[in-house]
């Protein structure tokens, strides 16, 4: 991946449109509705069987270097990646691991730490998450609520909480952002450890795996980093931004699909109902909105692996964007159904649950513009 | 399009470079044109384009009979590049030119030879003789007749939202030839002569106080037969190659302010009004601003990646979304005007050049979202074209037009 200033990972065009062409076809084996419906329901809501073959392809390791047996690429490539994990609705610790914590680890620079974790996260034998965010699921700075202590020896404890913490429940590692003396520093525990609670929460998207973690005197290890931890959770973040816009994306793409199929198919008043400008109206609206969102997703990818000038606003830009069209296509595609998909049993809700999730993990549509017109110099 | 020998890029580049080198001066800055509607073409900037032309730069993916090259798209682009380097205008009107490329799709050969080489060198003026009362959204339901006599058409009529007709030579003219087939079937097209007794032009008062259009009336006007292009009743079809090029260049021409007031640079117009009305701290407005910068910011993002997509050679359905995101563009551009100005936009006149921009905007959004079809029309043509939704049924599809209420 691209977190140093002149290393520049990717892998050729060929290779990216050969992995997403398999990863496409895995999906729609393996990830297919009934799939999604019965993994979303398991404890741990994901697939193992899955995310072995997601390692294998080199999905899991995407944007984790080549020396620890990642594919080495970069934000660009995650993106068209994520464009196939959002249409498909993926169960997987996918952001929290491959992306999120990946990313984090990378960006501290550490090298005994990237040898000691990375390549167990690459194969995907290790489950990695971050836990970031306070009780009210903010994830800034100001929002960490977790304490450091400075134990015997060389040795930290932890005290607090954090929350909204994906895949906390399920994950191997989690990397905690803590308040230490000497500033915010990330440290790394493995569950289960003393004093450590984790508690899952229940989700509105049954897809998605959060929880809710309280540290008493928990042991950690520092891990050290090459500039300030905050900016290295910073650069995670934007990579995890991407991915979302990337999910947003194809996720908006599929279900405006499958929505325009069924109005070419279901009949009322003996014609079709897509030939009804009612509904034509509302897919040529969410069409420009799809059509948007993937091109925010892709140019905020590039924008990041470039390290451009203008990422912070085209990342920024790409989050409120993403999120308010895989929102706006996701609930207008209900209405669209009509009845059929006022049922559990359709899909068309499982895709709104997604979008709601995506909206607000992170940060909210409302706080991108904001940061938005900040990147603009307003 | 080969045409003869292949000539590499770089030798290409350089012939184009010494050209534009030993030729190009620079052109006086065009100024308003009169009644500041339109901007005229100076006499200069006609002898530039005759330059052009005759060096067969104008049109170059053209054949060398047209004043061409027959040149392909990426070493069209090359000698593209190389004009807008300099800022030389001219060339890449084998893509923009509306009136000289549907002349020579379709006009009769002694029509063409006449009339291609004087459009090339903008040396007529055009105007467009489509829309009528009667006939806006539906425009095969157009009422204007040309009747043959002899050797010539007679055409009356009333046409409507015409720009530059005063000053026009030619309208391109889309008239009914036959009342009896159903209604895209009994259209012709004609480029009509506009200085005859018969062609009355009144101009249009427009809800933004301009007057940029105009209404045509028609009464036994003389259309020479061979400015008949196409065949006779087919002229839906001619109809939809001249649209076509015409949409290609919508979109680029969306206008800005008008009260010449200038406002602060290398900033977003949103942002430096809202700093100089003194409410950029204001957070709702800003969540406002920040919408409109972004729906401007994802067209721009959307055509580039149509571009991408065009010369990878895969065809891009983002290209029919540009008016409709640009109609959205700019009518919340001008709402979010008016949420900064407040009561500020009550007002209107020179000395308050701001209400008057957030006002004028707001009523010329309306250019856009109605100009050129409808965004219902656009909405129509994604849903048909692009997402493949089935056709609303027609009811005077299939009937002939004199049968159709409303049509006798």
């Amino acid at each position: 991946m691209n977190h140093g200033e002149t290393q520049v990972a990717t892998i050729a065009a060929e290779d990216l449109t050969a992995l997403t062409d398999s990863l496409h076809r895995l999906l729609q084996d393996r990830s297919a509705e009934a799939d999604v419906r019965r993994t979303m329901e398991t404890p741990s809501g994901y697939d193992p069987e899955l995310w072995r073959q997601l390692a294998e392809m080199g999905v899991v390791g995407l944007v984790i270097d080549e020396a620890y047996g990642g594919v080495g690429a970069g934000a660009v490539e995650l993106e068209r990646v994520m464009e196939e994990a959002g249409g498909a609705l993926l169960c997987a610790p996918l952001i929290s691991s491959a992306v999120l914590a990946a990313g984090l680890i990378h960006a501290l620079g550490d090298e005994p730490t990237k040898t000691r974790l990375l390549p167990s996260i690459a194969d995907g034998s290790r489950i990695a998450t971050v836990a970031l965010a306070g009780a009210n699921g903010g994830w800034t700075a100001d929002d960490v609520a977790v304490t450091a202590a400075a134990a015997a020896g060389d040795g930290w404890t932890l005290s607090g909480a954090a929350s909204f913490v994906t895949h906390g429940q399920v994950a191997d590692v989690i990397l905690v952002v803590a308040k230490a003396p000497d500033g915010l520093v990330v440290f790394e525990v493995e569950p289960p450890a003393t004093g450590l609670t984790i508690k899952p929460l229940p989700t509105f998207d049954h897809s998605l795996r959060l929880a809710e973690l309280s540290f008493t005197a928990t042991p950690a290890r520092r891990l050290p980093a090459t500039g300030p931890a905050w900016a290295a959770v910073e650069a995670a973040l934007d990579l995890v931004r991407v991915a979302l816009a990337g999910e947003q994306a194809g996720g908006a793409k599929r279900t405006l699909e499958f929505t325009v199929d069924y109005a070419k198919t279901r009949a009322q008043f003996g014609r079709l109902i897509g030939s009804f400008q009612a509904i034509k109206h509302m897919a040529a609206d969410l069409l420009l909105e799809s059509e948007s969102a993937t091109s925010a997703a892709r140019a905020a990818a590039r924008s990041l692996a470039d390290a451009d000038k203008g990422a912070p606003a085209a990342i920024s830009l790409a989050a409120f964007a993403c999120a308010d069209a895989f929102s706006t296509i996701t609930a207008t595609a209900i209405q669209m159904h009509g009845g059929i998909a006022f049922t559990w049993a359709h899909p068309a809700h499982l895709y709104l649950r997604r979008a709601r999730a995506d909206a607000q993990l992170f940060g909210s549509p409302a706080a991108y513009r904001e940061r938005y017109l900040e990147a603009l110099g307003a | 399009m080969a045409d003869g020998n292949a000539v590499s890029d770089n030798a290409l580049r350089d012939e184009v470079r010494g050209w534009l080198a030993d030729n190009w001066k620079g052109l006086p800055k065009p100024q308003p044109g009169p009644g500041g509607a339109g901007w005229g073409i100076s006499p200069q900037h006609k002898a530039w384009l005759e330059q052009v032309v005759d060096a067969r730069w104008a049109a170059l993916r053209w054949p060398s009979e047209w004043f061409g090259r027959g040149l392909p798209d990426a070493q069209a682009r090359i000698v593209e590049r190389e004009f807008a380097a300099v800022g030389a205008p001219g060339t890449g009107q084998d893509r923009t030119n509306l009136w000289a490329n549907t002349a020579l799709a379709h006009a009769s050969p002694t029509f063409k030879a006449k009339i291609v080489p004087a459009l090339l060198k903008s040396q007529v003026n055009m105007c467009l003789l489509y829309s009528e009362p009667g006939a806006g959204s539906d425009l095969a339901g157009i009422r204007t007749r040309a009747d043959r006599q002899g050797d010539h058409f007679v055409v009356n009529g009333q046409k409507v939202w015409t720009s530059g007709a005063a000053t026009a030579d030619y309208g391109m003219l889309i008239a009914r030839t036959d009342w009896d087939v159903p209604k895209h079937r009994g259209i012709s097209f004609f480029f009509c002569p506009m200085k005859q007794p018969g062609v009355e032009v009144r101009p249009l008062h427009q809800i933004t106080g301009e007057s940029h259009f105009n209404e045509v009336f028609i009464t036994d006007a003389i259309v020479p037969a061979e400015n008949l292009l196409g065949p006779l009743g087919g002229g839906w079809g001619v109809l939809q190659t001249a649209l076509a090029y015409e949409r290609s260049v919508m979109g680029d021409g969306a206008r800005g302010p008008r009260s010449g007031v200038a406002e602060a640079t290398n900033e977003e117009p949103l942002i430096a009004l809202a700093r100089e009305a003194g409410v950029l701290d204001d957070p709702v407005i800003r969540q406002e601003i920040a919408k409109a910068i972004a729906y401007k910011k994802l067209n721009a993002l959307n055509n580039a990646r149509a571009k991408a997509d065009l010369s990878q050679g895969t065809s891009s359905s983002i290209m029919s979304l540009g008016k409709l995101a640009m109609s959205r563009i700019l009518h919340e551009e001008a709402r979010v005007r008016t949420l900064i100005l407040g009561a500020g936009s009550l007002l209107e006149g020179k000395d308050y050049p701001r209400a008057e921009d957030a006002n004028f905007l707001t009523l010329n959004a309306y250019f856009t979202s109605i100009g050129g079809g409808t965004d219902q029309i656009q909405r129509n043509i994604i849903g048909e074209r692009v997402l493949g939704l089935p056709k609303e049924p027609e009811v005077d599809r299939d009937a002939p037009f004199r049968q159709v209420r409303g049509n006798t």
